[in-house]
């Protein structure tokens, strides 16, 4: 086995990890250990400054041992061979352990993984990093005189993994990346901005933008100038791949993350097997997914990445799960026990999770629609797991009517309503696909990088 | 390691300025389920983090500064780590500042002894406390909680000359109410963060969040109208300070590098508001010295020292939250961290506010304003329409507005609260609001 992805000093410790799993499960029916070094780093350049910023890195071992009732975690600082032996006989130190429930311990993998990469960030220098951005700063600036300001933010995070239990001995070396362009307008209405992104799981090459691609961002700031507010009530609606992400992400992302069922919290919990969505409906979280935002080779627990389906022709046939949540509820895991870094659990946690594609081109879902409108840009949602209530706030939208798009835009507008008749609404979807990137948090903190997205959907909604 | 650290930079004669904040957190968590605890962890963690400062030609050849920084933790190589820190620094063009000079700092309370003494048994103290209240409630179940508790201590020293340390701690609390049976149960969600455990009022906290719960029951649907919207508590705090962890669009708005960017309208002296103040006016400080606030500090990342400052006064814009590069850019004083947000006490009491026929708004989904215009269109969680006695709960629909013009037509409550990053009015009729709902 080769280390290729690691870092020295987890290289040099990785062979010592079997022993350590050994000392865990001298007295606890299950053990693992890993070790994580994750960095960020962020470049910035806008019309007024530059910056070069390095998030707080984290880098040490994890040490886990569970019985299937209580999960037992000890987190130590950097990676010293010592510190972590004696961390291990710490850990199972006066704790009685009794075995409750099957704990799945995985796969035997012995594997190392790495991110495929045409450009890596970390081979690209500084300079000629700060030197794109402000080309694009300038691209940007050049195109309105109306622009105030013109972002470029530029982010790698590089994530470096092994995971080590008594039968998989794995690593993985992520690179994530993503660049965001937020431009500003001021006009009468004051300071408006729109922007787009391009983000993956790749290196450098996946970040160009196309002058039209530049165009449309300020096209579409500029006309928020002139945006109006949606009168509130029922419309037609289509929404945009990024749209329909956000909504399968709350309504059967975050309320089908199964320690939700634990807490009882989720209402699909007694939604299995039962009709949630109209039979268009089919929903996915999938970390395999190649080269998306949200993807990665193996849990933060071991298990590998491979597609689940939640959703299936409307019926709701299954959740996602990590180590715990499978034991206690008894049911099959799956690759989603995901930690935003060392100092904080793991939890069921969404990948990249969309809507399956259909069969309709986007021209002919439009001509369905008389008068409605075309929900084109997301800016956050929020999830409602037991009223099943969704929030969905869209940057802006445009008219649809008679079957066309208009150049008329309404910003912001609200999606509301309750999950099952808006996802049963849902009567046509499009044969395009896309996935956009994000970051979601469970509740106002565990924040991790995901994708969502999907085809465009012709459904009703509430707006406002 | 610290004292390397600094010989390093002191001998390195291209650096114009430095700064390093040795960083360390003892931290203790438990997650509990209704009948079992899922988990308990120990964490530790400790880096030195490194600024430094270098002058430099930017590519027409005007003077520049830029900013390298670079983390290590214990035992890192830290000759490699500085050049590598240097080699950014050099590249980063921007005009020229310089770090602070040291100040005298203030004392600001940060830290809760009981959670320094005993973190674990700490948060084990809370969790029985947060069981014992609820098992006193008949119509609600507890069915989780998680309870973080850490202290974080930083040492900052600095080629200017500072150096300080400062001791805080933090305690974050999780739980969940269910109410009902099947497929009519409710839930409600509560997350506290404070700096110590006396600041959680967790008792009246329990009995709060057991009313919304079963008040969900009972909740009809959302009604449509537009006039007065009363908010209290955390919501309203909520509302106008931001999320506790978050910031604000007061924040946003006053903040100097906005300025620089000529990307917030707001002006020295004049009015924040688009048009006329029909309620009561508008002053808010920026407190980074409130006692035990969330976003209080002795010193910032930079080191600059706590200040409370007056921002808004009578509507108008007093001063901008400018760290020291954007101060020496706009020759405005440095503030350092915008910190928390204080209001007075209004004239009315609460009572009276809520008097009239209104909506109470009593918690969002997610209230989440566009962070230039303040423009809102957030679900509602749970409501009620106030009509004299009659008080019936309502949830969904969305509250529709700007915030900004929501502020300009207020009435804050005579009674003021904590609530994390806000002390202020513990309540607040906005007059004239839209309720979007069936």
């Amino acid at each position: 086995m080769k280390d290729i992805n690691l870092t020295p000093e987890m290289a040099k410790l990785r062979p010592l990890l079997g022993e350590v799993v050994s000392t865990l499960e001298s007295k606890a029916p299950y053990g693992a250990v890993s070790l994580s070094s994750r960095e960020t780093r962020t470049f910035l350049v806008d019309n007024s400054q530059e910056q070069v910023i390095e998030g707080d890195p984290t880098a040490g071992g994890i040490l886990t041992v569970f019985d299937g009732h209580t999960l037992r975690e000890k987190v130590l600082s950097g990676f010293d061979k010592s510190a972590l032996q004696q961390g291990a006989k710490d850990l199972i130190k006066d704790v009685s352990f009794s075995k409750n429930g099957k704990i799945d311990t995985g796969s035997d993998l012995k594997v190392d993984y790495k991110t495929g990469m045409e450009q890596d960030p970390t081979q690209v220098p500084t300079n000629e990093k700060l030197d794109y951005l402000r080309e694009m700063n300038r691209r940007l600036n050049s195109i309105d005189s109306r622009i105030v300001n013109a972002r470029v933010r530029y982010t790698e995070m590089r994530e470096k993994t092994i995971f080590r239990n008594r039968s998989a001995d794995m690593s993985q070396d992520i690179q994530r990346i993503r660049l965001v362009i937020i431009v500003t307008v001021k006009g009468k209405k004051g300071v408006v901005f729109d922007w787009v992104s391009k983000e993956g799981t790749a290196g450098m090459e996946i970040l160009s933008f196309t002058d039209q691609e530049l165009e449309t961002v300020v096209k579409n700031a500029i006309k928020l100038l002139e945006a109006d507010r949606i009168e509130p009530g029922e419309y037609n609606v289509v929404s945009a791949p990024g749209v329909s992400g956000v909504i399968c992400h709350e309504s059967f992302g975050h309320g089908v993350e199964t320690d939700m069922f634990l807490k009882e919290r989720a209402k699909a919990a007694i939604y299995l097997d039962r009709r949630v969505g109209s039979e268009l409906v089919n929903i996915y979280d999938d970390p395999s997914y190649p080269g998306a935002y949200g993807s990665y080779y193996f849990d933060d627990e071991g298990y590998p990445a491979t597609s689940t389906q939640i959703v299936k022709d409307g019926i709701f046939i299954r959740g996602l799960t990590d180590l715990y949540s499978a034991t206690v509820l008894d049911i099959p895991r799956s690759p989603n026990g995901r930690r935003q870094d060392l100092t904080r659990k793991v939890y069921p946690r969404m990948t990249n999770t969309y809507f399956g594609v259909g069969e309709t081109p986007l021209d002919e879902l439009l001509g369905r629609v008389d008068q409605g409108i075309f929900l084109s840009k997301v800016s956050s949602g929020m999830e409602d797991p037991k009223g099943w209530g969704i929030q969905v706030t869209c940057h802006y939208g445009f008219e649809i009517k008679n079957g066309k798009l208009t150049e008329k835009m309404y910003a912001p507008i609200g999606l509301t309503g309750y999950v099952p008749d808006v996802l049963g609404s849902i009567s046509g979807v499009s044969s395009d696909f896309h996935l956009h990137g994000g970051t979601c948090g469970k509740g106002t903190k565990e924040y991790l990088p995901v994708t969502d997205g999907g085809p465009h959907l012709l459904m009703k909604a509430r707006l406002g | 390691m610290l004292e390397k650290i600094q010989k390093t930079l002191t001998k390195n004669p291209e650096l114009k300025s430095w700064n390093v904040s040795h960083v360390t957190i003892n931290g203790s968590q438990q997650y509990d389920l209704e009948k079992t605890t899922e988990a308990v962890r120990q964490v530790t963690s400790e880096h030195y983090k490194i600024d430094v400062l270098c002058d430099s030609l930017d590519g027409e050849g005007k003077p520049s500064s830029g900013v390298g920084t670079v983390t290590l933790l214990p035992g890192g190589e830290i000759s490699e780590a500085i050049e590598q820190a240097v080699l950014t620094a050099k590249l980063v063009h921007n005009e020229p500042y310089d770090f602070p000079e040291p100040a005298s700092m203030p004392v600001v309370e940060l830290v809760d002894q009981q959670l320094v003494q005993d973190p674990s048994g700490s948060l084990k103290e809370v969790l029985a406390l947060l069981k014992d209240s609820a098992n006193l409630l008949a119509d609600v179940r507890l069915t989780t909680a998680e309870c973080f508790g850490e202290e974080k201590i930083t040492h900052l020293v600095s080629s200017k000359g500072i150096d300080a340390v400062q001791n805080s701690t933090q305690i974050y609390l999780q739980w969940v109410f269910i109410a009902g049976e099947g497929e009519d149960e409710v839930e409600s969600f509560a997350e506290i963060y404070r700096r110590r455990i006396s600041d959680l009022l967790l008792e009246d906290e329990v009995k709060r969040r057991a009313q919304y719960t079963t008040d969900l029951l009972q909740a009809q649907p959302p009604p449509s109208r537009t006039g007065p919207v009363f908010v209290q508590g955390a919501t309203l705090a909520n509302i106008v300070s931001g999320e506790v962890l978050g910031g604000s669009l007061i924040q946003v708005l006053s903040s100097a590098s906005l300025k620089y960017s000529e990307e917030t309208p707001w002006d020295l002296r004049k009015s924040i508001f688009r048009g006329d103040v029909k309620g009561d006016p508008l002053n808010v400080w920026a407190n980074r010295q409130l006692p035990f606030g969330m976003h209080s500090s002795v010193f910032d990342t930079e080191g600059l020292p706590a200040q409370r400052v007056a921002l808004i006064q009578d509507n108008k814009l007093e001063g901008f939250i400018a760290s020291q590069r954007f101060a020496h850019y706009l020759n405005l004083p440095a503030t350092g961290d915008f910190g928390n947000m204080e209001l007075p006490a209004g004239n009315t009491p609460s009572a009276v506010l809520s008097e009239d026929p209104h909506i109470e708004i009593a918690e969002f989904s997610w209230f989440n304003p566009n962070p230039f215009s303040g423009d809102f269109a957030s679900e509602i969680r749970l409501g009620y329409v106030v009509d004299g006695q009659e008080r019936i709960p309502f949830k969904g629909g969305m509250l529709l507005g700007n915030l900004l013009d929501a502020l300009a037509d207020v009435t804050w409550a005579s009674e003021t609260g904590y609530y994390g990053n806000y002390l202020g009015p513990v309540a607040a009729r906005f007059n004239h609001l839209q309720v979007a709902g069936e």
